[in-house]
C-alpha cells in the first residue's frame, strides 16, 4: 500500500476556542482524491483551515509526507508541499494573473504547466484577476496552488456560485492533478460529483467522522448520504425506514479513521 | 510670507515622508502605527547622543537609524506574533500604549521640552539661490528629492519586484497570502524596520526647524496621520501633495504673528476639514435615503 502523502491522527481544531473538530484520523494517498463530505456547519473547511495552519490545531497530528507539520506557521507547511484552494475564490484581485501566479512560485512550480492546463488563463496574463469570470478565478486559485509544486492540495467548495458546466470542467481538473500525483483532498457540495472523481471518502457530522471507505459504496446512494449527514433517515422515508439504522441525536456518533473502511451502521 | 511657506515646504518634504511610512503600514501590513515618530525619535536621539560623545556625524546616523529599525522591528514581531488576528482598532491600541511608553522613556533619558533640546547637526542650512528676496535654503530640495525619490522608489519596488508583489499580496489577503507560501511575519518585520530607519531619517531631517526635543519629535505623528489622511491612507502620491501642503500651511502660519503660536493646530485643523469633507457625501445620501 502507498504510503500517505498526508495523514491526519486525532486531530482536534478549535474555532474562537470553541472545539469544532474532534478525534479526527484521516489519510490521503499520492495520485488520489480523498473526498471529505458532510452538511453545512459539519466542520469541513476548519477541518481544511486546521490542516492548512489557519486554524488552531489543539491536540493530535499532521504528517505531511511523514513529516510532523501541525505546529508550523501556514506559510511553512505551505512551502513543505502543501497547497490550499480556499472557499470563495481568493485571487489577489489587484495583481495580474501571471502575478498571482509568480508569487505563489516556488521550488520545481512550474507557469507553463499552468497555463497548459488551464489555456484561458494563457490568453489573460496581464489582466488583473479582479476582471476574471467566476470560472477563470477558481482557475487561477487552482493554478496558484500548483505552481507551489505541491505534494498534497486541499480544495475547498470550489464549485460554489459556478455554472454546471464549468464545474464538471473544474472537476476533470481534480482528476489530472491527481493523476500528476498529487494527493488531493476535495471537499465538495455537489456530492456525486466528487463520488465520481474520488478514491476514499470520509464524511463528517458535527466535527466527528462518520463514515470512511470507497467512494463506491456512497456512489449514488443519496439516502445514505443522507443518513450519514444528518444522522437520520431522509423525512420523506422516515415512515418506512429501518429505525435501528438511524441516529438518535446525531451528536454523539463515533469518529475516527481507525473505523476507516466500516459503514455507517457498524460505525453506530 | 513667501520666505516662510519656502521654509515650510522643507519641513513639508519631511512630512510627506512621515505620512508615506503611516500609509505604507497600514497598507501593507494593516496597522496604524501610533508608535512610528516615537521609535525615528529614539532612534535620532540616539545618534544625537554619540555625535554629543564626540562620534563621526555618519558612523552614528547609521547606528540611529539601524537601532531605530531593530526597535521597529521588534515592535513589528511582537504584533505579527500576539495579534495578528486581532482587529485593526486593537492593533492600533497597541502602538498607542507603545507610543506612551516611549515618549515616557525618551523624555525620561533625553529631557523634556525645556531641558531636553539637543543641537541635532544641520548640514543642509546652507541658501541655494535667492530669487529678490525669498531664500531658498539646500534643506529644501535636500527634503523634497528624498520625499520624491522615496515615493518613486516604493511605488516601483512594490510594483516590479518579486518581495513588492508579495507585500502586495499580503495586504489584500494575508490570510491567503500565507497559504500560498508567502512568509507574512518575516515580510511584516521588514516593513516595520524598514519604516523605522525611514522615520528616524526624516525626523533628523526635520529636528532642527522643530527643535530638538524628544516630545516635540515623538509628537510629529500627529502631523504624519493628517498627512496620511490627505491620502486616504492609500494614495502614494497624494500622500506627498499633502506633507507639502501641511508643511507650506505650517509655514504661512509661522508667518503671521497673531497666529503663530497656534502653530501645531495646523495637522489637526487638516484633520478636521479632511473628516468633515468625507463625511459629507454620507450626510448626503443618509438625508436622501430617509
Amino acid at each position: 500500500m502507498t504510503a500517505p502523502a498526508l495523514a491526519l491522527d486525532g486531530v482536534k481544531v478549535n474555532r474562537a476556542e470553541v472545539p469544532v473538530i474532534h478525534d479526527v484520523t484521516l489519510d490521503a494517498a499520492p495520485g488520489e482524491v480523498t473526498v471529505v463530505l458532510g452538511a453545512n456547519g459539519a466542520g469541513k473547511t476548519t477541518l481544511m483551515d486546521g490542516i492548512a495552519g489557519l486554524a488552531p490545531v489543539k491536540s493530535g497530528t499532521i504528517r505531511l509526507d511523514g513529516t510532523p507539520i501541525e505546529k508550523l506557521a501556514p506559510y511553512k507547511r505551505a512551502r513543505a508541499g502543501l497547497g490550499y484552494v480556499e472557499q470563495a475564490r481568493t485571487t489577489f484581485r489587484t495583481l495580474t494573473v501571471e502575478q498571482n501566479l509568480v508569487v505563489s512560485q516556488s521550488g520545481d512550480g512550474d507557469l507553463g504547466t499552468v497555463y497548459k492546463l488551464f489555456p484561458e488563463l494563457d490568453k489573460r496574463r496581464t489582466l488583473q484577476a479582479g476582471y476574471l469570470s467566476g470560472g477563470e478565478q477558481q482557475m487561477l486559485v487552482l493554478g496558484r496552488a500548483l505552481v507551489s509544486a505541491p505534494k498534497v492540495v486541499l480544495i475547498d467548495e470550489m464549485s460554489l456560485g459556478l455554472a454546471p458546466m464549468v464545474v464538471r470542467r473544474l472537476m476533470g481538473t481534480v482528476g489530472e492533478l491527481a493523476g500528476m500525483g498529487i494527493a488531493v483532498v476535495l471537499i465538495e457540495q455537489f456530492a456525486n460529483l466528487a463520488l465520481d472523481v474520488g478514491a476514499h471518502v470520509h464524511v463528517l457530522r458535527k466535527g466527528s467522522v462518520v463514515f470512511s471507505g470507497p467512494c463506491e459504496e456512497l456512489r449514488g446512494d443519496e439516502r445514505r448520504l443522507h443518513r450519514l449527514y444528518f444522522g437520520g433517515p431522509p423525512l420523506s422515508a422516515a415512515a418506512g425506514a429501518d429505525p435501528a439504522a438511524a441516529d438518535s441525536g446525531g451528536g454523539t456518533a463515533p469518529h475516527n479513521g481507525s473505523d476507516a473502511g466500516k459503514t455507517e451502521s457498524e460505525l453506530e | 510670507m513667501l520666505n516662510s511657506v519656502i521654509a515650510g515646504l522643507s519641513s513639508g518634504g519631511g512630512y510627506a515622508l512621515l505620512g508615506l511610512c503611516v500609509v505604507l503600514t497600514y497598507r501593507l501590513v494593516a496597522v496604524v502605527n501610533f508608535a512610528m515618530t516615537a521609535v525615528g525619535a529614539m532612534g535620532a536621539f540616539v545618534m544625537v547622543t554619540l555625535t554629543d560623545e564626540g562620534l563621526n556625524v555618519w558612523l552614528a546616523l547609521l547606528i540611529g537609524a539601524v537601532s531605530a529599525a531593530a526597535l521597529s522591528g521588534v515592535f513589528g514581531a511582537a504584533l505579527a506574533r500576539w495579534f495578528a488576528g486581532h482587529r485593526e482598532g486593537t492593533k492600533a491600541a497597541v502602538t498607542v500604549a507603545l507610543f506612551v511608553a516611549l515618549t515616557a522613556i525618551g523624555v525620561r533619558l533625553f529631557g523634556g521640552t525645556s531641558t531636553g533640546a539637543r543641537q541635532f547637526p544641520n548640514p543642509f542650512s546652507d541658501p541655494v539661490f535667492t530669487v529678490g528676496s525669498v531664500v531658498v535654503p539646500q534643506s529644501v530640495l535636500v527634503s523634497l528629492a528624498f520625499a520624491v525619490l522615496i515615493t518613486v522608489a516604493v511605488g516601483l519596488m512594490l510594483t516590479r519586484t518579486r518581495v513588492g508583489l508579495k507585500l502586495q499580496a499580503l495586504s489584500e489577503r494575508p490570510a491567503t497570502a500565507q497559504v500560498v507560501g508567502i512568509p507574512a511575519p518575516v515580510l511584516a518585520v521588514g516593513v516595520w524596520s524598514g519604516v523605522g530607519a525611514i522615520t528616524m531619517l526624516v525626523i533628523v531631517l526635520v529636528a532642527p526647524r522643530l527643535g530638538g526635543d524628544f516630545g516635540t519629535l515623538a509628537g510629529l505623528i500627529s502631523t504624519a496621520l493628517a498627512v496620511a489622511m490627505v491620502g486616504a491612507f492609500r494614495n502614494l502620491p497624494l500622500t506627498l501633495a499633502g506633507g507639502l501642503i501641511v508643511g507650506c500651511l505650517e509655514g504661512m502660519s509661522a508667518s503671521v504673528d497673531s497666529i503663530q503660536k497656534y502653530q501645531g493646530v495646523v495637522p489637526f485643523l487638516v484633520i478636521l476639514v479632511l473628516l468633515w469633507w468625507r463625511s459629507r457625501r454620507e450626510v448626503w445620501d443618509t438625508a436622501h435615503s430617509r
